[in-house]
């Protein structure tokens, strides 16, 4: 699927762009022209496929329940750079190829029984007349652009041999099966509006797909299909005036999706394990309570224009319920709804669910911790620890010692140090927080925590830190940890890496449009539509790598 | 094609007893293999994680003298059908910095004995990000050359991982390949679906044999359609995309070839399981997943379904908490621990899953197959671990354990210790020898390749 050798970490750097600012980027002559980097085809996501399913049915709780049910047993997407939704890793393997014609069976029913899709009853020997109108109206959701005339003549031949040996139901039926497998339903295909010279736009229901799997992780829309139709998702201004309708959407919190797999906290179902004896007595939901936590907090800041990533790593607030309020010990919150509920010594996200992810089963991890924001924060590379290497601190000779006090000896022998004064550093700020979330003034050995740290080895992180709050302040305010989030939600939002040569254009435009707006987060969502790689994609060719 | 038992047949004649019973002998395929030829030959890969301790392996080491220390010991009763090889080398310290990832990732990887590419991890390289293997994986291999010589096979290999639900480069051990390019196959991690996938339904009653015909045309009908479409918009595209196409066009191939085989060998579905269904991912279940991972495994196995399997009782690097052994930290936590209380854990967590794995030893024995003979006798189980010295993370001191009859081709009730000079994909070439593909005389990165397979195997 990858080739292995064609990724540039961004965050890496490795070319004549290093160290320029957005503005030189930009006006050097490599951004003068359009510069949009690659376009892989791309294959839905199963969260993308759930949502498309969901959309094409129609939203109710029964299709809900049914998708869900339908396409439970899909493989989770291989993973690449914290996200599983990489193009390049992205591939219809068997299994999967298994699960999409499984699943397709139970949609059977429901297509062919709605009228949207269905609008005609057959008359004896005119059934292809009906067909037509059947592959018209379905294929053009299915596929999410109008059927060519080809196209057409096609599904209206499986219809028809389908027809032949069977009955009309029954081959409307086969023939919506055979959307579902196409892999124009389950990719997205893109040739562009004028596949001629290097680069094009894409056609108006290609940029109607671009925007509605950005914001929705899900097909176009009726008003997308209406601007598609009319030519109108051509100018900057119009796919920007469409991306802010969808923002406002319901839909758009399936974006949340983005926040999920970045922090981590999808996770939580497989990395947070908790000894019930060190931990006695947790809500049985707590998991999902995490994960709805972060969701809610972060729709909040999503929510605001001046909702910025430096609230998103300080806010002294979050969003709890009844139970998740009375795990961490704050008043307010009443019912099984996620409120707004102030929480002095919280970080943003810092201390919600991503920081657990990675705790142990008995205590938390202050390498782990460390390890997460460097990794997921700071966009840092770290190597793998050494061979031969006590990971349990847990040892009985020491056991007067606290969690960092221990990693502090064990800091002095040089073999450690190299890596661990990344980590450590960072992650003793949180240690004020307990291994299920919880503030504290003693670890798990009843020793007074001590959260006073001073960071190094970042580019314009360092200095002395205390608290949760002052060390997201300081990643809040960082260029390191703006571009960090720029390159993330490119990687997530485009499907691939970003490569530090071919999208420095796009890189640095939204560097630009994040610093101009205040480093809003739902700014940089629409500014996510402006770049090259966004308004344009290079034509293809068969030669091209 | 002989009359075989219908489905319906078989339940009736299934009445009262359990799910770990033996197939009936008349339901199995003969058509397959040959009515009265022998039966062909099957490997099944099972692995467990984070080394050992490796002096705790043996108390004598002698060649058919050798006695299991603890954790090894559940593997006595089964000693006659054993090949023990100890101390193999992964060698992939022969790789640059750059092309290898760290000891767990890359041995996870030692059925594809490939260079690792990049682009997937941002552990583990100094200075630029590790993906996955560049390669397939012998299971892979073994099952595609399987397809091409056997018409009847419908599966070219079995995927299966118990309970975790993510794939990274810590979770997946299969690989498709082809050589250069990086293409994890990501495992089954539901048996009720495996059972699914491979036995579909079969009736007596024309009515719903009927329906079924019905779906499988359709079926067919979409899955040709979709490799014509595949085929059409390949031709437009680029290199990367092409490659993904081309695994979409062989993953659609696979379905129609089981469809295919559905059509035409339908009765050799067996009982499916009984009792409550487990939820996958529930981590309590984990015992109790592996054993119906064991017994889709040998029913596809005893139906001809497949003859490749890999089953994974974790990723590597896995951090389980083992609480029903009463411990509370993670495997892989305490597998870094180099005294002699974290030993005995790691040794405690082995033994456990050596136990575990002996059933599907006891399952074989208990599958009839080929005339007169069980699966037992007809298949090589392949037991192996992502290091040696747990602590150490060892790239060499791998322990390999060969079992069953592997229609005697080994010489088994043997212990042999290589003392590192033998290299674990060495084995893998061992293992197309046995399938039968002797041609093979290197598989992976030729540096991780002596040029032949093990000295001293076969009987």
């Amino acid at each position: 699927m990858s080739n292995g050798s064609d990724s540039a970490s961004g965050a890496s750097g490795a070319s004549g762009i290093e160290g320029k600012t957005p503005e030189e980027i930009l006006a050097s002559d490599a951004c003068k022209a359009p510069a949009p980097g690659r376009a892989p085809l791309r294959r839905m996501s199963n969260a993308e496929y759930r949502n498309t399913m969901l959309d094409l049915l129609g939203d109710s709780p029964t299709n809900q329940s049914l998708v869900a049910t339908a396409t439970r047993t899909f493989p989770s997407e291989t993973e690449s750079l914290g996200f599983r939704n990489n193009a390049d890793y992205l591939g219809v393997s068997t299994l999967v190829a298994q699960g999409y014609v499984d699943a397709a069976e139970q949609f059977l029913e429901p297509i062919a029984s709605n009228s949207s899709f269905l609008s005609c009853s057959p008359s004896a020997g005119a059934e292809m007349d009906c067909a037509r109108t059947f592959i018209a109206n379905f294929g053009k959701r299915a596929f999410r652009r109008p059927l060519t005339a080809d196209e057409s003549t096609q599904y209206a031949a499986i219809f028809q041999k389908s027809l032949s040996a069977y009955d009309f139901q029954s081959a409307v039926r086969a023939t919506a099966f055979a959307f579902l497998q196409s892999p124009k339903f389950l990719y997205r295909v893109e040739f562009g509006a004028a596949p001629s010279g290097t680069t094009t736009r894409p056609s108006p229901y290609e940029m109607a797909n671009r925007l509605s799997y950005l914001f929705w992780q899900s097909m176009p829309d009726q008003s997308l299909f209406d601007a598609a139709e009319s030519d109108q998702l051509a100018t900057p201004a119009q796919v920007e005036a469409q991306a802010r309708r969808m923002l406002q959407s319901p839909k758009a919190s399936r974006l949340l999706e983005y926040f999920d797999q970045w922090l981590g906290t999808d996770t939580l179902p497989t990395t947070f394990t908790r000894d019930a004896t060190v931990y006695p007595g947790l809500d049985p939901n707590l998991i999902p309570l995490l994960q709805q936590e972060t969701r809610s907090f972060v729709s909040s800041v999503l929510a605001r224009p001046d909702g910025n990533l430096t609230e998103l790593f300080t806010a002294p607030y979050t969003f709890a319920n009844a139970s998740l309020a009375k795990h961490y010990g704050l008043s307010g919150p009443a019912g099984s709804d996620f409120v707004r509920v102030e929480a002095p010594g919280r970080a943003g996200v810092l201390t919600q669910g991503m920081m657990l992810a990675r705790d142990k089963p008995t205590r938390t991890s202050i390498v782990r911790r460390g390890l997460k924001v460097r990794l997921d924060v700071l966009c840092e590379l770290v190597p793998a620890p050494p061979p031969n290497v006590n990971l349990t601190l847990d040892t009985s000779d020491t056991s007067s010692l606290t969690q960092r006090q221990r990693l502090e000896q064990h800091r002095v022998s040089p073999s450690c140090s190299g890596c661990h004064s990344l980590m450590d550093p960072v992650g003793v700020v949180f240690e004020g927080f307990d291994a299920v979330g919880r503030q504290r003034t003693a670890d798990e050995h009843g020793a007074t925590v001590d959260t006073t740290s001073t960071i190094e080895h970042t580019v314009d992180a360092n200095g002395p830190v205390s608290t949760p709050a002052q060390l997201g302040e300081k990643l809040g305010q960082s260029e390191e940890v703006r571009s960090c989030y720029v390159t993330k939600s490119f990687r997530f939002f485009y499907g691939r890496d970003t490569d530090a040569t071919a999208d420095a254009c796009s890189l640095a435009q939204l560097s630009q449009s994040f610093k101009g707006k205040a480093y809003s987060l739902s700014e940089l969502l629409v500014a996510l539509t402006q770049t090259d790689a966004f308004l344009y994609l290079p034509v293809r060719s068969s030669e091209a790598p | 094609m002989k009359k075989q038992l219908s489905r319906r047949t078989l339940l009736r004649g299934a009445v009262g007893v359990g799910i770990g019973l033996p197939l009936l002998e008349a339901m199995l395929p003969r058509t397959a293999h040959g009515a009265t030829t022998t039966a062909p030959r099957r490997i099944i890969f099972v692995f467990q994680a984070n080394g050992d301790q490796t002096k705790r392996r043996f108390i004598d080491t002698g060649e058919t003298s050798f006695t299991f220390d603890e954790f090894l010991a559940p593997l006595e009763p089964y000693r006659k059908d054993l090949l023990l090889l100890n101390r193999l080398d992964r060698r992939y310290g022969k790789f640059a910095s750059g092309e290898r990832s760290d000891g767990h990732q890359q041995g996870g990887a030692s059925l594809a004995p490939w260079k690792s590419g990049s682009g997937a991890f941002p552990i583990g390289g100094a200075d630029r990000t590790i993906g996955y293997v560049t390669g397939p994986s012998a299971d892979h291999e073994i099952g595609a050359r399987v397809l091409k010589d056997n018409p009847g096979v419908s599966t070219r290999h079995l995927v299966f991982r118990v309970n975790t639900r993510e794939n990274n480069i810590w979770a997946v051990s299969s690989h498709a390949g082809p050589a250069g390019q990086q293409n994890p196959v990501n495992p089954e991690t539901d048996p009720y679906n495996a059972y699914a996938s491979l036995f579909s339904e079969v009736s007596s009653d024309p009515a719903v044999a009927a329906a079924l015909a019905k779906r499988i045309a359709m079926k067919q009908s979409a899955l040709d359609n979709a490799v014509g479409e595949i085929s059409s918009l390949r031709a437009k595209l680029g290199t990367g995309d092409q490659q993904r196409l081309d695994q979409h066009t062989q993953a659609l191939r696979d379905i129609e070839r089981s469809l295919s085989a559905t059509a035409s060998n339908a009765a050799c579905a067996p009982v499916p399981f009984a009792g409550p269904k487990l939820n996958v991912f529930e981590d309590g279940n984990h015992v109790e997943l592996g054993q119906l991972f064991f017994k889709v495994s040998a029913w596809a196995l005893a139906c001809d379904k497949t003859r490749s399997v890999n089953f994974n009782w974790s990723g590597n690097t896995s951090n389980r908490v083992y609480s029903n052994l009463g411990l509370t930290d993670g495997h892989h936590d305490i597998s870094h621990i180099s005294d002699d209380d974290a030993f005995a854990k790691v040794r405690m967590i082995h033994k456990h899953l050596w136990q575990q794995s002996v059933t599907l030893h006891d399952l074989l024995k208990a599958t009839p197959d080929g005339p007169g003979g069980t699966l037992w006798d007809n298949t090589l189980v392949v037991h192996w671990n992502e290091l040696g010295q747990g602590d150490a993370h060892s790239e060499n001191d791998a322990l390999v354990v060969l079992a069953g009859g592997a229609g005697g081709h080994f010489k088994m009730g043997r212990l042999i210790d290589f003392q590192n000079q033998a290299s674990f994909a060495d084995m893998l070439v061992s293992c197309f020898h046995y399938m039968g593909y002797e041609d093979v005389m290197s598989f992976g990165d030729p540096l991780l390749n002596s040029g032949g397979p093990l000295p001293n195997l076969k009987a």
